[in-house]
């Protein structure tokens, strides 16, 4: 190898600059305006301060403590609240996700009889055939007014279920082949956007009474993250040899016995990375959050949304500031679990 | 102690049948081998009897008792699976101590029981180490040893040396048979090496695309194997078959092909019951020999009747040389001591052991006659008769 010439070293480092630079910058950036003074955070004196002259906690302190009446769309002068709302809410939804999601997954992966993939036709054709037999119904909901109520959304998501149950019979009449997979069907749940289902559940929850509670954003999250535990924990339980729990069995434990003291174990890491997974999926939500919460549950992201006083508009430096606060947990907790986080638990125990 | 009975079991798997209908009987405190080439079911039938499958048809009996909906972990049978299924994350310990524990032991018996047995399986010194820090023998030992913790009523092996060296297979087949005539328990072992079987088992059941096609002790099994799927599973290089006219002439009953003839003599024969009274129409049956039932002659042997035939490959084993020999227009293998020595092409004469000559049928492969003395048949060389 030849030693490359200086400048071509050069260039290299300095691309490789802008690189970094042009990524980390916003990072920078938040982190020096959350100490920097009013002053230097707000563009009223017309100048860029590319780093703080006079570092401070100001900004901290504003955020953190309450100004009453001074700023601030959302009800709540402090972020304490929304801090609090934020942690009860995405740990609660994780937590709900995993236990639902790891048990489904391990039955995916043990007990599955799925058949096969429908092919796509079948699959396009049943959906479009569901659509077409429940519009009218929803029409007739429309009409007697009902679909507002509880027992309006109630009665329509049970005909829903019946008449998807009727169709695969139906189906079943003239066709013979792989019926679908369930764990694809819940992946399947993955593809909506989350906006395209916000606001129908904006309304089921408002007429269930859970708009801007703690338990009704906890179930909305761990039903949104829900795919994700599945899919990921399957992954994990697939890699698992089915004959660990058999012999575990064999020796003489439980189906549960084998899940939670052999399986569960092995899985641990896989399980802790879809927790951190889950957690900041949860913990950066802004949409759902904004929709569902009014008063007493804003979490993080709504609340800085709503920085802004009416003397000198977007509060920038308190943005930056919490902004800054939110950033702890999730990385705190990725540090934390980083050991679990390399795969390769199971080597060496089966021999291949 | 257990006496374990199948009967009728079969199992299949969507339209695979990977057992049909299978009858078998396991004695108390017998060595019992299941041999058969990959895919004939032998794991399956363990997973049965295991009760990790059910049988689609049919029972099976632990001591008389129907245990077809009995879960495994109330079956108490010990299982040491194909993969061994050592627990990846505990210690070498807690793998051996995990059968005690969920029978809810004391702690201290845990201890006394895990040492000892670690002691009659020589792994004291690896009980702080997980799986992955072991070499393959040391595995199965674990492996050996948390089925050996407990006092189930059977132990199942599922091809538990498969995957170790040629050296350490030997000597943990010794220690096998031995630990098994201590326990004096029932002991299912499953295994695709016919050396295997034949040197440990009591009695082998020969397992073929899901049929049991003999149940046997060893020694029956190799020298009256119910049928030609089992005079091939059984032996190494497997029995020559070859394929003979059935000649009826006057009064006479001769079986002959391209490089040699046998003749039948006298009507009280059972091959000419057989072939003459219950199945006149048959015009073909397959002649078996042994490659080690058979001799080469460089010159022409004055004693034996021989055949003259022509060295096809020569395979210098070491102890043993395999001889291709063109006979007629076949070519059979053929044992011979490493002191002969074979040039290609060179013309030999074939001698037969006429006490160890099988003839089978040729539609269903299954066994019609064994000679058993050398007086039975009679060599007839080629062109001699009509
Ligand atoms: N869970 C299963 N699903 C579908 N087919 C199966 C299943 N288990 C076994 N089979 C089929 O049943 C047959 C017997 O399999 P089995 O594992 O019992 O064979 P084996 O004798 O143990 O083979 P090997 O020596 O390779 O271990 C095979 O054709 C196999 O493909
Ligand atoms: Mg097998």
């Amino acid at each position: 190898m030849t030693q490359r010439p200086t400048w071509q070293i050069v260039l290299r480092y300095i691309l490789v600059l802008i690189v970094v630079g042009w990524f980390t910058f916003p990072t920078y950036w938040m982190v020096t305006m959350a100490f920097k003074p009013k002053v230097e955070w707000s563009t009223a004196h017309g100048t860029i301060y590319w780093v703080p002259q006079n570092p401070t906690l100001d900004n901290f302190e504003t955020v953190l403590t309450e100004y009453r009446g001074r700023f601030f769309r959302a009800n709540q002068s402090s972020a304490l609240p929304s801090i609090r709302s934020s942690i009860i809410v995405s740990i609660g939804g994780t937590l709900f996700a995993l236990l639902i999601g790891t048990l489904a997954a391990y039955g995916l992966s043990r007990f599955s009889t799925d058949t096969g993939e429908l092919p796509w036709y079948i699959a396009l054709g049943r959906l479009g055939l569901l659509i077409l037999v429940l519009l009218p119904f929803m029409v007739l909901w429309a009409w007697l007014g009902i679909i507002r109520y509880w027992y309006g959304i109630l009665s329509f998501t049970l005909l829903g279920i019946a008449v998807n149950q009727l169709l695969d019979k139906f189906l079943a009449l003239f066709y013979r082949g792989p019926t679908g997979s369930l764990a694809f069907s819940i992946l399947q749940l993955r593809m909506f956007p989350p906006m395209a289902i916000v606001i129908p559940v904006m309304i089921m929850w408002s007429a269930f009474k859970l708009i801007d509670t703690w338990y009704g954003l906890i179930a909305v999250y761990g039903v949104v993250t829900f795919p994700f535990v599945v899919w990921l924990m399957k992954s994990f339980f697939d890699e698992i040899p089915r004959e660990l729990d058999e012999a575990a069995i064999v020796d003489g434990a439980s189906n549960w016995g084998a899940f939670f003291k052999v399986v569960l174990p092995l899985a641990k890491g896989g399980l802790a990375s879809t927790a951190l997974f889950v957690f900041i999926l949860n913990w950066s939500d802004f949409l759902i959050a904004l929709l569902l919460t009014t008063r007493d549950w804003p979490t993080i992201p709504v609340f800085l949304n709503s920085l802004v006083s009416s003397e000198i508009g977007a509060q920038h430096g308190p943005k930056a500031a919490l902004g800054l606060l939110a950033v702890i947990p999730p990385v705190v907790f990725g540090i934390l679990i980083q050991r679990y986080l390399v795969r390769g638990l199971t080597f060496g125990a089966i021999k291949r | 102690m257990a006496n374990i009975r199948l009967e009728n079991v079969t199992k299949r798997f969507g339209r695979v049948t990977a057992l049909q209908s299978i009858n078998l009987e396991i004695h108390h405190g017998e060595f019992f081998c299941v041999l058969g080439p990959p895919g004939a079911g032998k794991t399956t039938l363990l997973r049965l009897i295991v009760g990790l499958e059910k049988p689609d048809a049919g029972t099976i009996y632990i001591d008389g008792e129907p245990v077809n909906d009995v879960h495994p972990r109330n079956r108490d049978i010990a299982m040491i699976f194909q993969n061994l299924a050592l627990y990846p994350d505990k210690t070498v310990f807690d793998n051996i101590a995990f059968p005690l524990r969920e029978r809810k032991l004391p702690a201290e018996q845990i201890k006394a029981r895990v040492a000892q047995v670690a002691r009659m399986l020589h792994i004291e010194h690896l009980l702080e180490r997980k799986p992955g820090k072991l070499s393959g023998g040391e595995r199965q030992r674990v492996a050996i040893a948390r089925a050996l913790v407990r006092t189930p009523r059977a132990y199942l092996m599922d091809e538990p040396l498969a995957n170790l060296d040629a050296l350490l297979r030997l000597e943990m087949r010794i220690e096998l048979k031995r630990l098994q005539e201590q326990l004096n328990e029932t002991l299912v072992y499953v295994t695709s090496d016919q050396v295997e079987a034949m040197s440990m088992a009591d009695r082998i059941a020969v397992l073929y695309k899901g049929v049991v096609q003999q149940c046997d002790t060893p020694d029956n099994v190799y020298n009256l194997p119910a049928n030609r799927r089992v005079a091939t599973i059984v032996g190494s290089p497997p029995m020559n078959f070859l394929t003979c006219q059935v000649q009826r002439t006057d009064g006479q009953l001769n079986l002959v092909h391209s490089g040699f003839g046998f003749r039948v003599i006298g009507s009280d024969h059972p091959l000419w019951d057989c072939l003459c009274r219950a199945l006149p129409a048959v015009q073909e049956v397959l002649v078996g020999v042994r490659p080690e039932d058979i001799r080469l002659y460089p010159e022409q042997p004055t004693d034996v009747i021989a055949f003259p035939a022509r060295v096809a490959v020569s395979e210098p084993l070491g102890a043993e040389t395999i001889v291709d020999v063109q006979l007629g227009r076949d070519i059979i293998k053929v044992i011979t001591p490493p002191t002969q020595y074979f040039a290609e092409k060179q013309p030999v004469w074939v001698a037969f052991d006429m006490a160890k000559v099988h003839v089978m049928d040729v539609q269903t492969g299954a066994r019609i006659y064994t000679t058993g003395a050398p007086e039975q048949l009679q060599c007839i060389l080629p062109g001699t008769c009509a």
